[in-house]
């Protein structure tokens, strides 16, 4: 029992619509895998099935070794679960929150008294612990959230989203506890479709679309299937895209267009002075070289780029929690 | 338990919370009997000073409705009524905790999925046998006649007829709130059972007086049960059997219960 998950062949239909097809993966003791991809990629859905929330149509996983389809109790005690949404009870203290949370788990008065100080010292919150969770901002809610998840003190944790509309400030917070949970030596499955995010933090990452796992490894690894730099020219005139791509392709380069920015490959040498030899006359408005990185990759196999929504959804939620 | 238990007080200390909604669900059941109870009193239409014709309507009205005035008929009645009302609101913890999240909270710990459903219910049911040990207080206190050899066992007996109800529809409404997505279309579904429930029943009414048809389903309905068993042990109404009432009631309503609990924890394993 060497993996802390293990997902074989995982798959979730919902009436005809397929949200994972056969999905399969394994997180090693100790790491952080990230599952990145846009919305509605299947992301969610495969961190509910792990954690017991959603029945697999077919295909099964182990947490810590435990079947998802007939050891759910098992699995419920190893795992904390940080929920996309915030789900605390916002008529409650963050204090209360969490110490239900706690004896929810089993544990006596006395011991979820010192486990609830516990986890709201990890995430920060001892001094906010005793107002009432409404007057919580974004960010703290988020870190109440986590006080929640792992107030049992679990080995595997899973975070879906846990960034998610933070400010700058708020995540690299995030940032900074996801890394001490990692030297704690939990393994973590984070969701994600922020692949700074994901670069910044995850051991290994999963590219996910269309409930399709398309590829898999470590940052460097994925990065290293794009060898070149890629060379960003964007006109003026967009209808000049076209040609331009062409006459860079007669001249031997490879091009393409890809949302009216003619897109070249950076392999060879002498390809950049080509590029701008082949500008002659144009409007340029701008020119860039991007290194590869996740985005470039992801769009690599999927032909899509991840950035799309990030706020409004946040923004649902919140106004949600206010209807109450 | 010890997690039914944990459950059962996140859900009071919120409604604790909330004192002036405490107060201000009461104030619909005391509106009822205040505007019913006294102002449709038959003694009403007898003028002043005609003694003896007081005394017929007197008598006519013990005849009827088997208590000492009509107040007193409709107070005691309402106990169960208010039961009803209060259940009806129940299924929007259930809702509400989907909606927001914190449900998927609870089902990713170990907690049994019987005990989620059971605390809500379970809670449901506290907060109306709280709440109707004050209406009863109230209603004294504006005339109603507790009968001559009242004690504290009757006003449990009165109380766990009521705590019976609520677990009955409580139960039931709990489902609905597992059921159902939208908090609008769970409380249509409260006013469309709540009106019909308390007008076909002995609640405001002695159900020998009303049309044939009509009796038939007050007699059916659980409400009516409840009423007259109320008002034996309160204001000593005569009525046969009711302990064995009582306790088939006891029986009907735990058997809802746990019919609706296994519903839901089916609801629950999506």
């Amino acid at each position: 029992m060497e993996n802390a998950v293990t997902a074989e062949r995982l798959h979730k239909k919902f009436g005809e619509v397929v949200a994972v097809r056969e999905v399969s993966f394994k997180i090693r003791r100790g790491e952080l895998y990230a599952l990145l991809g846009p919305n509605g990629a299947g992301k969610t859905t495969t961190l509910k099935m792990l954690s017991t929330l959603l029945k697999p149509t077919s295909g099964d996983a182990y947490v810590m070794g435990y079947s998802v389809l007939r050891e759910a109790e098992k699995v419920r005690r190893v795992i904390g679960v940080v929920p996309q949404e915030l789900t605390a009870d916002d008529e409650l203290t963050g204090y209360q929150n969490v110490y239900l949370q706690a004896r929810l788990y089993g544990y006596s008065d006395a011991e979820a008294r010192e486990r609830t100080r516990k986890a709201l010292e990890t995430v920060g919150l001892t001094e906010s612990a005793s107002r009432r969770a409404s007057t919580y901002s974004g960010g703290m809610r988020r870190k109440l959230e986590i006080a929640m998840s792992l107030v049992h003190d679990p080995p595997v944790i899973f975070l879906d989203e846990p960034t998610l509309g933070l400010d700058v400030q708020s995540r690299r917070a995030m940032w900074e506890l996801i890394r001490q949970f990692k030297k704690e030596g939990r393994s973590m499955i984070l969701t994600t479709h922020y692949m700074e995010e994901a670069e910044a933090l995850a051991d290994r990452v999963g590219i996910i679309d269309h409930g399709m796992l398309k590829a898999e490894g470590s940052p460097e690894e994925l990065k290293g299937m794009l060898k070149w730099d890629k060379v960003y020219v964007e006109l003026y005139r967009d209808e000049d895209a076209d040609a331009l791509a062409k006459e860079m392709r007669l001249a031997g380069l490879e091009a393409r267009v890809d949302s009216s920015q003619v897109v070249v490959s950076m392999q060879g040498e002498e390809v950049l002075r080509k590029v701008i030899g082949l500008l002659n006359g144009r409007r340029v408005k701008s020119i860039n070289i991007v290194k590869p990185n996740l985005e470039e990759v992801f769009l690599e196999i999927t032909g899509r780029r991840l950035r799309e929504e990030s706020f409004d959804a946040f923004k649902q939620r919140v106004f949600m929690r206010k209807v109450r | 338990m010890e997690e039914t238990y944990v459950l059962w007080y996140r859900e009071m200390r919120k409604w604790l919370g909330r004192k002036p909604v405490v107060i201000i669900s009461l104030f619909s059941p005391i509106f009822w009997i205040l505007l019913f109870g006294k102002s449709f009193n038959p003694l009403n239409i007898v003028p002043e000073g005609v003694g003896e014709l007081g005394e017929l309507v007197r008598a006519k009205i013990i005849e009827l409705f088997g208590t000492q005035d009509y107040f007193t008929y409709v107070a005691a009645g309402m106990t169960v009524a208010f039961a009803l009302f209060q259940a009806s609101f129940a299924g929007a913890s259930a809702l509400f905790d989907r909606r927001l999240g914190y449900m998927d909270r609870l089902l990713v710990t170990p907690v049994k999925r019987e005990s989620i459903f059971a605390a809500k219910v379970l809670a449901s049911v506290t907060r109306v046998v709280l709440l109707t040990s004050l209406l009863v207080a109230v209603s004294y206190l504006a005339g109603l006649q507790l009968k001559a050899d009242f004690t504290l066992l009757d006003l449990l007996l009165a109380l766990l007829t009521v705590a019976f109800i609520s677990l009955m529809f409580s139960s039931i409404f709990m489902l609905a709130g597992f059921v159902m997505d939208n908090p609008e279309g769970l409380f249509a579904i409260g006013n469309l059972v709540n009106t019909p429930l308390l007008f076909a029943s002995s609640v405001l009414f002695p159900t020998d007086q009303m049309p044939f048809w009509l009796r038939f389903i007050a007699e059916l309905n659980p409400l009516s049960y409840g009423a007259d068993l109320v008002r034996h042990f309160l204001v000593a109404k005569p009525m046969e059997d009711p302990y064995i009432v009582l306790l088939l009631f006891g029986v009907v309503s735990v058997a809802v219960f746990a019919t609706s609990a296994k519903v839901a924890v089916k609801l629950m394993e999506k």
